[in-house]
């Protein structure tokens, strides 16, 4: 886990990076209960990973003083999600969001932070590929694509 | 989730004669930001070439690579878009590294491999100098070329 100080910035980047994972904790139990055999076990991998994530965001956040933001009691899905088919549609939604969410820490000037954040966006950049059987050429920032 | 700054700085090549001391004195030299993103524009030619030229020599891989291409020529549109070229000069765009293709499928495909994990790593290595902005293309792209290493692995492994 890096050491630093943090501005409000850095910290609301953390905030953000942390959301993005609790929301991908809560979808990925909605997602693994629609999936069977190999997907399921993949979905149960991955929502382990991000359980690890939050848990380390949590740990950064606390150490800095500040209070970790909660989970929400309930999410919306981006789009209704009843079958296998959008269950793995929105397991690549979720690893996007998480992506995204650490691309906000690449912007900040603390390059500990930074640093940390650019290599938080390669493990759900690649999960988001196995979920869709497709590369994108930007992740995490769509804007660009 | 939270939404990334994509606010856009292009960065400015310093070869015009722009505001100094002594306009005789030549171009001042280029900041180490603007020399990075040279350097991340060569990358993607060198990639580039190296995709066209495995593609060339392997039609069976054309499907395979052409999307991994395409994301790589995305990629050097949007740094070059970073630069601003001063009227009469152009960011250069000729290839640096031209790597002799090897001689099985497989071998070729480790190679390019290898060049995506270099490339993700430099990327990487370019955060340090750079803009917020540019510093998020950065590691974008760096994410993409990791994803590009688990596509040949897949692809490999056939």
């Amino acid at each position: 886990m890096p050491k630093i100080p943090a501005t409000i910035g850095e910290l609301q980047a953390l905030q953000a990076a942390l959301a993005a994972e609790h929301a991908a904790v809560y979808g990925y139990g909605v997602a693994g209960a629609l999936l069977s055999g190999a997907d399921q076990a993949r979905a149960l991998t991955d929502w382990q990973a991000h359980q690890e994530a939050r848990d380390t965001l949590r740990a950064m956040i606390v150490k800095l003083g500040a209070i970790p933001v909660a989970a929400s009691a309930g999410y919306q899905l981006p789009f209704p999600v009843r079958d296998a088919r959008s269950a793995r549609r929105l397991a690549a939604a979720l690893e996007d969001g998480v992506t995204q969410g650490y691309l906000g820490l690449v912007a900040v000037t603390n390059q500990t932070l930074r640093t940390f954040g650019a290599l938080a966006m390669l493990p759900p950049a690649k999960r988001a590929v196995a979920w869709r059987g497709s590369t994108v050429a930007f992740p995490g920032m769509p804007s660009a694509r | 989730m939270l939404a990334a700054s994509t606010t856009t700085l292009p960065l400015f090549l310093a070869l015009s004669a722009c505001a100094g001391p002594n306009p005789l004195a030549g171009p001042p030299p280029l900041s180490a930001d603007v020399r990075a993103l040279l350097r991340a524009v060569a990358a993607e030619q060198n990639l580039i070439s190296l995709y066209n030229r495995t593609m060339a020599a392997y039609s069976a891989l054309v499907p395979a690579l052409t999307p991994l291409l395409a994301e790589h020529q995305a990629h050097l549109a949007q740094l070059r878009a970073r630069i601003i070229e001063p009227p009469g000069k152009s960011v250069p765009g000729k290839v640096t590294s031209k790597p002799a293709i090897p001689g099985t499928q497989a071998a070729a495909l480790a190679q390019l491999r290898t060049a995506e994990q270099a490339a993700s790593t430099a990327q990487l290595q370019r955060l340090a100098t750079a803009s917020p902005s540019l510093a998020q293309l950065y590691a974008s792209i760096a994410a993409s070329e990791a994803t590009h290493v688990t596509m040949l692995d897949v692809r490999s492994s056939r």
